[in-house]
């Protein structure tokens, strides 16, 4: 059955490897939904994760694909109940007195940040679950938005592997 | 690898002297302005000929050629740019087939990179699907390393080809480059042998099995383990099929063996691998389209053991219920030694024997030609370098090259390249030159890199081209005739050209063969040379003139 699943790789920081796993997922022709990429504490070692949908047969192939790259040195496909996930957004705002209130109550309510005001716009920022993300947008639609940004998931087993 | 030593040199220098470490004799590729360094750097060096082919792609064959005979990397140069892209077709070529090689490309210089220069492209980019691996060189300090993962990586687990784009400024700038560094491959664990949970699990449904099957591919050859193999189903009298790559593992005399699976296989072979057995021991096969046809016929009444070195061919296209991730080799030792200890099947009869069927090849348009020739040639009973093209007859030598002298038969398999066949065959020979080289190819495959003919001519080769010569991409029109309601359309190759002709223009021997009688004899004639001929084999006049006719142009 086709599902979405969360696959967190670490890589050598090598010149070039986002485009081995990008190339990899293509030309297999594995679905992305979202990949995110950035530095671990480890120096050298970066980390993606990616969400991509399809069956058992699938995953397990984009897991053994990926690891036979060489500079992928882990694969591991997230047990999702057993995880936790965070996405972050950035959105823009037209903004008016009137609708201030309502805004400023979805900001608090969720936990987001005002970035900046000025100019008749805001820039606030929330960060969560996915839902939660969705929600937000959802709760923002009666307003003018502006620009949105949202980066892909990111995440981490809970417990050791 | 020695104890680390660190020398100031060019990074040419430093290249070659990486190559002869590795113990590389032969180098095949083209100059041009981006690895010049490299050619000023090969003139110092005793160790390696640089044999000069006539396009990259035919020197990325000739490298298969030679890796496949020696069984270790075959070594390709080429300039950037063209020299570049021009080697893509060799690299996929051996990526699919799991050829080994090392792949170096001369890169402009770091500063113009990206900068749409002269004979730039972006190689690293281009050729990451087509390699197992492949590095730009960003640092002088890396030159050394990545040339020795090179070899390293190209010739362990899963063999295949490794590219190295290296700037010219690299090759060109004196550096303390430091050689026999310990390799740091972090993310490159290739597995050895099998697991024992697996192993037992597979050996016991074996012992259990009713009507079991080997499945042989050509991952059997690449790992050097034909005798572990041979004596594994002698001893469990187990019946064998194979795939194309899989030729010659088992001789076709043997009772064991039934034959080839797969769009062009045998009937006998094809119906136990979908229908009859209910064990089947995949080994050294992924399973492709070709050897599996419709997948969902494929072991849908079997256990499927499948023993791979590559953990991302198991399960991939069929699911496997018993899995083997293990070099071939390893693994079957290891089962021999455990059957060794405790038997398994000792008195079970084996239950297919002997049972041969014919092949599944249309035999339209004058097929009876190619069968004929091709068994003539397996009469001859000398060593011989025999590789393939693409096409109809590569499908013909599949099933009637079965002379075991006449090994490993080198063909394209997993990419069908035309045109790998002729260099392939020239690599071969650099690789073994006690024996001579036969090179089998329809008209449309020789066309594609006939220019080659030129190096066999070059180092007066003993070398044999036989071009089945019809006038016409045969195989397109056999697809034609069968799936496209006989609309034929672009398989008619035009106005006949003069193969012998051909041969005598670019300094070798023309032969043409227009009657049966004459087709043995001509290849004796032609292999007695010892010089670089081809032969044109009028498949027309074979097939419908009555008297003997043969003409040579010397």
């Amino acid at each position: 059955m086709e599902h979405r699943h969360i696959i967190t790789l670490e890589v050598e920081d090598k010149p070039g490897v986002l485009s081995r796993i990008s190339t990899l997922f293509s030309r297999r022709g594995f679905n992305v939904d979202s990949l995110t990429v950035g530095h671990t504490h480890r120096p050298g070692i970066s980390r993606f994760t990616i969400v991509v949908q399809g069956n058992d047969q699938v995953v397990e192939q984009i897991r053994k694909q990926s690891q036979k790259l060489i500079h992928v040195l882990t694969v591991q496909d997230l047990e999702q109940k057993r995880s936790v996930m965070r996405e972050f957004a950035i959105i823009k705002l037209d903004y008016n007195l009137e609708d201030s209130k309502e805004i400023n109550e979805i900001v608090d309510l969720y936990g987001g940040r005002m970035l900046d005001s000025g100019e008749g716009q805001l820039i606030v920022e929330f960060s969560g679950t996915e839902a939660k993300i969705n929600k937000v947008f959802r709760k923002l639609e009666k307003f003018k938005v502006l620009e949105s940004i949202r980066t892909g998931k990111i995440g981490m087993q809970i417990g050791s592997l | 690898m020695g104890s680390a030593k660190n020398l100031e040199l060019t990074g040419a220098q430093a290249l070659v002297k990486v190559l002869e470490e590795k113990g590389v004799t032969h180098i095949f590729g083209y100059p041009g302005g981006a690895n010049l360094p490299i050619f000023d750097a090969l003139r110092q060096s005793r160790q390696i000929q640089f044999v000069l082919a006539r396009h990259e792609q035919g020197a990325a064959h000739m490298a298969e050629g030679f890796a496949r005979i020696k069984n270790r990397p075959g070594v390709v140069l080429a300039t950037s740019g063209p020299g570049a892209t021009n080697l893509v077709t060799g690299l996929a070529d051996a990526l699919l087939d799991s050829i080994p090689l090392v792949a170096l490309t001369g890169q402009i210089p770091r500063e113009f990179i990206g900068t749409d220069a002269f004979q730039e492209v972006d190689c690293l980019n281009i050729t990451m699907p087509v390699t197992k691996h492949n590095e730009l060189v960003h640092e002088e300090a890396q030159l050394v390393p990545a040339l020795e993962a090179a070899f390293y990586i190209a010739d362990t687990g899963r063999k295949g080809p490794v590219l190295v784009d290296i700037p010219k400024d690299v090759l060109t700038n004196s550096y303390p480059h430091q050689f026999g560094l310990p390799l740091v491959l972090p993310g490159y664990n290739p597995t050895v042998i099998g697991n024992v949970g697996q192993v037992k699990k597979a050996l016991k449904a074996l012992n259990k099995a009713a009507r079991p099957v080997v499945l042989v591919g050509g991952g059997v050859v690449s790992a050097g383990a034909v005798p572990e193999l041979l004596e594994f189903v002698r001893k469990l009298k187990l019946p064998v099929v194979r795939t194309l790559m899989g030729t010659g593992v088992i001789p076709v005399e043997d009772p064991l063996y039934i034959g080839l699976v797969g769009t062009h296989g045998n009937q006998a072979a094809n119906r136990l691998v979908q229908k009859d057995a209910d064990v089947i021991f995949a080994i050294g096969t992924k399973l492709g389209n070709r050897a599996t046809m419709r997948t969902q016929l494929f072991s849908r009444n079997a256990t499927l053991i499948h023993l791979d070195i590559d953990p991302a061919e198991i399960s991939k296209v069929i699911p496997a219920q018993i899995p083997i991730v293990g070099s071939i080799k390893e693994t079957l030792r290891d089962m021999l030694r455990r059957i060794q200890e405790k038997p398994i099947r000792q008195n079970q009869i084996p239950w297919i024997i002997g049972k041969k069927s014919s092949h599944l090849l249309a035999t339209q348009d004058q097929a009876e030609v190619l069968e004929l020739v091709i068994k003539a040639l397996s009469a001859i009973d000398r060593p011989l370098h025999v590789s393939t093209d693409v096409g109809r007859h590569q499908m013909w030598a599949n099933h009637y090259c079965t002379n075991p002298k006449h090994l490993p038969l080198l063909t394209s398999g997993g990419l069908g390249t035309m045109g790998f066949g002729l260099p392939a065959a020239i690599g071969a020979w650099f690789a073994q030159p006690d024996r001579s080289a036969v090179n089998l190819t329809g008209d449309g495959s020789f066309m594609m890199n006939m220019q080659e003919f030129a190096v066999a001519v070059e180092y007066q080769i003993p070398l044999v081209v036989c071009v089945f010569n019809d006038g016409r991409l045969s195989m397109i029109r056999e697809l034609q005739n069968a799936q496209y309601g006989k609309r034929h359309i672009a398989h008619d190759l035009g106005p006949r050209i003069d193969y012998m002709g051909f041969a005598k223009a670019m300094g070798g021997t023309g032969y043409r063969v227009l009657h049966e009688d004459n087709i043995g004899p001509m290849l004796l004639k032609a292999l007695n040379g010892g010089r670089p001929c081809i032969i044109d084999f009028d498949l027309e006049k074979i097939a419908h003139s009555g008297h003997l006719h043969a003409v040579a142009n010397q």
